[in-house]
């Protein structure tokens, strides 16, 4: 059964922002940002997420580590050093679903909701996140996808060619 | 020594500072585990954090799954 697309957003986002909300969980951030919301896009079924970054050239299961080294080369760069990539961390709570984000995860996520909106007959996919994230020039994506050396605009442009079948 | 990124290096310095949020955020999620299992109060856990119980137990409780609290 093909279901209307509203409804079919409607899941999409459940899934994305709570998978977003267990990333952060996970790593200890406060809310969920634009790069929880990429790490989630990439565990959407349509799979549209992984295929625009392995089209620009990275394998998208490299990009966690990726934020992680960039934290760790940020607090390098001011004398910081860690032994560790990452504390233990205690079993986060599950998900509570409330969907807050940060403000920079907030402008992805209406952004990627933007583009779906935009393009014909298409409901909201992975590759939406992609394009949205791949906007932001600064912060820890950004710093992240420097770090896996993939260009935003490649990035952006791979997302764009997945979500129209070129 | 932690060195102060030159001014002229904003970039550098925020990016410092996200990083260095998330790892005061992941040690103290792990600390307060820790102190949990000891049997630490978190009126104790207030204290030491520099809050107040109700503040402490309000922003970390619902990020530990505490098995204590499932038995």
């Amino acid at each position: 059964m093909r279901l209307p697309r509203t409804i079919q957003d409607m899941r999409t986002i459940k899934m994305l922002l709570t998978a977003a909300e267990t990333e952060a969980q996970q790593s200890g951030d406060n809310l969920p940002g634009p790069e929880h919301l990429l790490l989630a896009a990439f565990d959407l079924p349509d799979g549209t997420a992984r295929r625009a970054f392995e089209r620009a050239g990275t394998d998208p299961a490299g990009f966690r580590a990726a934020v992680d080294e960039a934290h760790q080369q940020a607090m390098h760069d001011i004398g910081v050093h860690v032994a560790s990539a990452g504390l233990p961390l205690p079993a986060a709570a599950p998900a509570g679903g409330i969907y807050r984000l940060t403000a920079p995860g907030q402008e992805v996520f209406q952004a990627a909701v933007q583009l779906a909106k935009a393009g014909r007959r298409s409901p909201l996919r992975g590759a939406h996140v992609v394009a949205a994230v791949a906007d932001q020039e600064r912060g820890t994506v950004a710093r992240a996808l420097k770090t896996l050396g993939v260009d935003r605009g490649a990035l952006s442009a791979a997302a764009g060619e997945v979500l129209t079948g070129r | 020594m932690v060195e102060v990124p030159p001014p002229e290096d904003p970039e550098a310095a925020l990016a410092a500072v996200v990083a260095l949020r998330r790892l005061a955020n992941q040690l103290e999620r792990a600390a307060v585990d820790h102190a949990l299992r000891q049997g630490w109060t978190w009126a104790h856990i207030g204290q030491a954090l520099g809050i107040s119980a109700q503040a402490a137990h309000k922003k970390l409780a619902q990020k530990i799954a505490q098995e204590k609290d499932e038995t």
